[in-house]
């Protein structure tokens, strides 16, 4: 300690130097870090009239914990930058670090509005590693499970999409259909939501009683819900002018960036992952691929029609299920510890959101040496900023209804 | 009406006693120390049974003459000798408060659907003044934290919870939130809220049923009554990442 250390000052709000960063007029820079792209750079300055608006990571209609960081003049959105990674919870890597059985609770989560889809797709993996002949029965219960969750989750679309456009009504009706299927669900498998249903070669236990009655009930009136649901919405004036010609997506477009699901049926090209690429017993199935929006491109309201037509596909598959149900065991038989042969196998599903596939690589232990994701979500958020150029605030979060993305499975 | 009060009542009040020996213009001192209470004349309750009550008015018209005695202990002393209700503002106030519990909308993740569910229809959690979901925290009383907590939503959630005005609560929705849940083990997620912000009701299930999540509200409203709330006791926990 030298002897001409001077005592320490603490600071005190008379101090200058402390007002310094503080000034009024000052702001801080957007974003706190100089760019670290050029995308970045461009983005974040700002032009004549510009603002900055930041949507999220809480918003009412961000489909999840999304922010949005908006660049404005007036009215009009200029750019966009979306900021991922809220929900970031790590499943790739919980799914290497668990083995084959642990995988499907650990998938379930996922994309939480269809998650029996989550199942599915790693399910299909492994069994294609582990070379298993699944039981009809299993595979017929698995499509009947599934084509009643696209319902539900049809069902929750449409209500979304009438909230962010300010419409309360139409989510009350929605969460009725949704509750009634996914009570008949959780007669079946225990849970309301993150099912935990299906097993490698099979799925976890024979229908039921309870279930088949509940589905049975919800069968007699499911059209006819259906259709007067679709009244609450396709015939209102206001519904219909902010959804039409707002958020083209066109054949082009779609194909390019990757689009699959509903969108690019509603973009006019027919890819359906079912019929593309059969599996399970779809191929035994009688169900259309409605498309749309052949001329000239998919809007939000082709996006949000194809929907609707799909539940009523989906219903005409859950009624051909029911009667073509074949009697057998439900699972195949398997060793409890599971340790395919080194290998790589992708599985891809069509999920209500699009084509959903995973991708293992397996080192011939009991974990998976890399599990992959893909989400047909992560794909469709890609567009927002594409189509979100020169249109109104207001019809940010509309476009992005339409294109019904969960941010479960965006940020995995 | 047997509560009105009469004369004799007027008589032996502490007003009536103070007079001599003070300032004027301050206020009188009686024996009991007790100021001279504020009466209102009873015109809007009265018993089915009077004969439950003693049929004289008493001669004490302010609850603190009565601490310690065995007067207290009869429904007699408490509403049938005053012609005002003993109560505190507080006590209203607490009542208010419970039977509206307006949460913030903020989902995070899978329960956030079943809070949605909870809301809507089928269980209607408008039924016990649960219902208006506020999108901005200055409006909200409860945080129902619905969802797997991430280390990049921690930030954003703490400076939600602060910007809720108090009186405020926190309810824990799903394993997730309670202690890590299914998603423990990941290197992404916080290990139960509890770890960022204090929680007052805990809603353990993956995710549990949108008739456990009404349950948890009503417990929430008994904790707000007894004024048991956690908000104040302690601030911002070790684990709040920085600059997120």
């Amino acid at each position: 300690m030298t002897a001409n250390a001077e005592p320490r000052q603490h600071p005190s709000e008379d101090d200058p130097r402390i007002m310094l960063h503080g000034q009024m007029g000052q702001y801080e820079q957007v974003p706190p870090y100089p760019p670290r792209t050029e995308r970045e750079a461009e983005f974040y300055t700002l032009g004549d009239g510009e603002m900055f608006l930041n949507m999220g990571p809480q918003h009412p209609s961000t489909h999840g914990v999304l922010r949005v960081v908006l660049k404005i003049s007036g009215e009009k959105v200029v750019d966009l930058d979306p900021v991922l990674g809220y929900l970031h919870r790590g499943v790739e890597k919980l799914c290497e670090n668990s083995d084959y059985h642990h995988i499907i609770s650990q998938i379930d989560p996922l994309e939480y509005v269809s998650s029996l889809f989550m199942e599915w797709a790693p399910v299909m993996s492994v069994e294609k590693l582990m070379d298993v002949q699944v039981p009809r029965r299993a595979e017929y219960i698995r499509v009947l499970t599934g084509e009643l969750l696209r319902v539900a989750s049809h069902a929750l679309f449409q209500g979304w999409m009438a909230l962010d456009l300010g419409g309360l009504t139409p989510i009350l009706y929605s969460f009725i259909e949704r509750d009634e299927i996914v009570e008949a669900l959780a007669a079946l498998t225990g849970q309301r939501m993150l099912f935990n249903y299906f097993r490698v070669g099979g799925v976890n236990g024979d229908l039921n009683h309870e279930f088949l009655s509940r589905v049975g009930d919800w069968m007699s009136r499911a059209l006819v819900q259906h259709e007067a649901n679709i009244g609450l919405l396709n015939e209102n004036e206001i519904f219909v002018r902010r959804m039409r010609g707002i958020g083209r997506v066109d054949r082009d477009m779609a194909l390019r960036m990757g689009v699959t699901g509903p969108n690019i049926r509603a973009a006019g090209v027919p890819f359906d992952v079912r019929r593309s690429h059969p599996y399970s017993v779809y191929p035994e199935l009688e169900f259309n691929v409605p498309v749309r929006g052949a001329n000239g491109g998919g809007d939000s309201l082709d996006r949000y029609l194809l929907r609707l037509d799909e539940v009523r596909e989906s219903i005409r598959i859950i009624d051909q299920c029911l009667h073509e149900m074949p009697d057998g065991p439900v699972m195949a038989r398997l060793p409890r510890l599971m340790r395919p042969r080194p290998g790589r196998a992708w599985a891809a599903v069509e999920s209500p959101r699009g084509l959903f596939g995973t991708y293992v690589i397996s080192d011939g232990t009991d974990q998976p040496f890399r599990f992959r994701i893909h989400d047909p979500s992560f794909v469709h958020l890609q567009l927002v900023g594409m189509l979100m150029k020169d249109n109104l605030i207001a019809d940010t979060m509309a476009v992005m209804a339409s294109l019904d993305p969960v941010m479960g499975g965006i940020d995995k | 009406m047997a509560m009105t009060p009469d004369g004799s009542a007027d008589a032996v009040g502490p007003a009536a006693t103070s007079a001599a020996g003070n300032d004027a213009g301050l206020v009188a001192a009686s024996p009991s120390g007790v100021s001279s209470p504020i009466i209102v004349p009873n015109t809007l309750w009265s018993s089915v049974n009077p004969g439950a009550y003693l049929s004289t008015a008493p001669a004490y018209t302010h609850l603190r003459e009565l601490e310690g005695s065995d007067l207290m202990l009869s429904d007699t002393a408490r509403w049938g000798q005053l012609d005002v209700i003993p109560t505190k503002a507080d006590i209203l106030i607490d009542l208010i408060r419970m039977n509206s519990l307006w949460p913030l909308l903020s989902g995070l993740a899978c329960c956030a659907i079943e809070m949605m569910s909870a809301a809507t229809s089928k269980n209607d959690m408008d039924r016990w003044g649960m219902f208006p979901f506020r999108a901005s925290p200055r409006q909200a009383d409860v945080l129902i934290v619905a969802g797997t907590l991430t280390t990049k939503m921690a930030g954003p959630l703490v400076r939600l919870w602060e910007q809720m005005p108090e009186p405020k609560w926190v309810v824990a929705m799903g394993d997730c939130t309670c202690s890590g849940g299914r998603y423990k083990r990941s290197y992404s997620t916080i290990e139960g809220i509890d770890r960022v912000m204090p929680v007052d009701v805990y809603v353990p299930g993956c995710p549990p049923r949108p008739e456990g999540l009404i349950y948890g509200m009503m417990k929430l409203g008994q904790l707000v009554k007894e004024r048991r709330g956690h908000w104040d006791e302690h601030r911002i926990g070790p684990n709040v990442p920085q600059d997120v």
